[in-house]
């Protein structure tokens, strides 16, 4: 395997359990956990049968003590994300789970997501989560971030100040609407995208079509993003 | 869908994504077959099924390979959960550019799925 996609993967499983900046690294760890045990929710299945997935009540089938309002967003990112709509996510919101944390949530999510699935498809047994770290949050929220690009505030690469982390320019990333889109919290989404690149491609080679960077080609890459995209449903 | 349409304008190739949506092929695309069929396992199939595909992939295009389709279904996996979990807009000129093949093959209902 190439050394940078090992390590970049060790690296994002091992930050799982780091203190994060809206919950603690055993909070963290207690959303990867319930992340996977979403995948074995018997409402969570009804649901994504249901034309209607709110007009099927019911309990989620936890693993874990987190407040409804986060038990609802991991279940439903973890199994039906294709059809979250912004309602959805004015409702967690309302009930409870702030937007800091529920982006942090997200970017939890996407890393066991993405690592899970990794596992999975080498045949590999799923690994054991890390050690959680101390320390406690700061809460610290981007002063530039704004509304009017997706559901929550977010962070374009003008409005970055010498207080955060460099979200962009670490990664020599130009900001696009999916960059963008962890930015309310600039360290989940360092932590998604340092992992993500080396799992696809970075931004400098995507176009660089003359070039091959993998083992499998530009056009097998994005056939195979473009049918992952397909069975999750993703406009994007 | 974006960049294998201009992966295909590099060269010189046209790329079918019709059958990339369907399942049922016709891409162009070398191996296909056994990518989309490991794609399919990983995100919908067994074991089992995930083992058969990844030997066919691993037949074809070798190890590394294996490795790196691997990757790749992981990370789109993943990153199609960011998109849909924070409500990102497509960019204006890329939903200009594909107004026409998405509307041709129903990618469009996906945002009426959305509750």
């Amino acid at each position: 395997m190439r050394t940078e996609l090992s390590k970049a993967v060790a690296r994002a499983w091992q930050a799982l359990g780091a203190c994060g900046v809206w919950w603690t690294g055993e909070e963290r760890l207690t959303i990867a956990r319930e992340a996977r045990a979403a995948r074995h929710c018997a409402l969570c299945r009804q649901r994504k049968a249901a034309a209607i997935p709110q007009a099927v009540v019911g309990s989620h089938t936890t693993a874990t003590v987190l407040a409804p309002p986060a038990i609802e967003a991991i279940h439903r990112i973890v199994t039906d994300p294709g059809r979250l709509s912004e309602a959805w996510y004015k409702n967690i919101v309302a009930t409870g789970l702030t937007e800091e944390a529920y982006i942090e949530l997200l970017g939890v999510v996407a890393v066991t997501t993405a690592v899970d699935t990794f596992d999975r498809a080498l045949g590999t047994p799923l690994r054991a989560l890390p050690p959680a770290g101390a320390g406690q949050p700061n809460r610290r929220r981007p002063s530039g971030a704004k509304p009017g690009l997706g559901w929550m505030p977010m962070l374009a690469p003008e409005d970055v100040t010498a207080d955060d982390a460099p979200l962009y320019t670490s990664g020599g990333r130009s900001g696009g609407n999916v960059h963008r889109a962890l930015s309310l919290v600039p360290e989940a989404m360092m932590q998604f995208w340092d992992m993500f690149e080396p799992m696809y491609l970075h931004q400098s080679q995507m176009r660089d079509f003359g070039r091959e960077y993998r083992a499998v080609s530009h056009p097998q890459i994005e056939m195979m993003a473009a049918r992952v995209a397909v069975q999750n449903q993703c406009i994007y | 869908m974006d960049l294998l349409r201009r992966s295909g304008d590099h060269s010189g190739t046209d790329y079918g994504l019709d059958g990339i949506v369907d399942g049922n092929g016709g891409s162009g695309v070398g191996h296909e077959k056994e990518l989309l069929a490991f794609v399919d396992a990983t995100i919908t199939g067994t074991a089992g099924e995930i083992a058969k595909a990844r030997a066919a992939v691993e037949s074809g295009l070798g190890r590394e390979a294996v490795i790196d389709a691997a990757a790749v279904i992981a990370g789109f996996d993943a990153i199609t959960r960011v998109a849909d979990g924070t409500g990102i807009p497509l960019e204006p000129p890329k939903a200009e550019a594909s107004a026409d093949w998405r509307a041709r093959l129903g990618i469009d209902d996906y945002w009426t799925a959305k509750v």
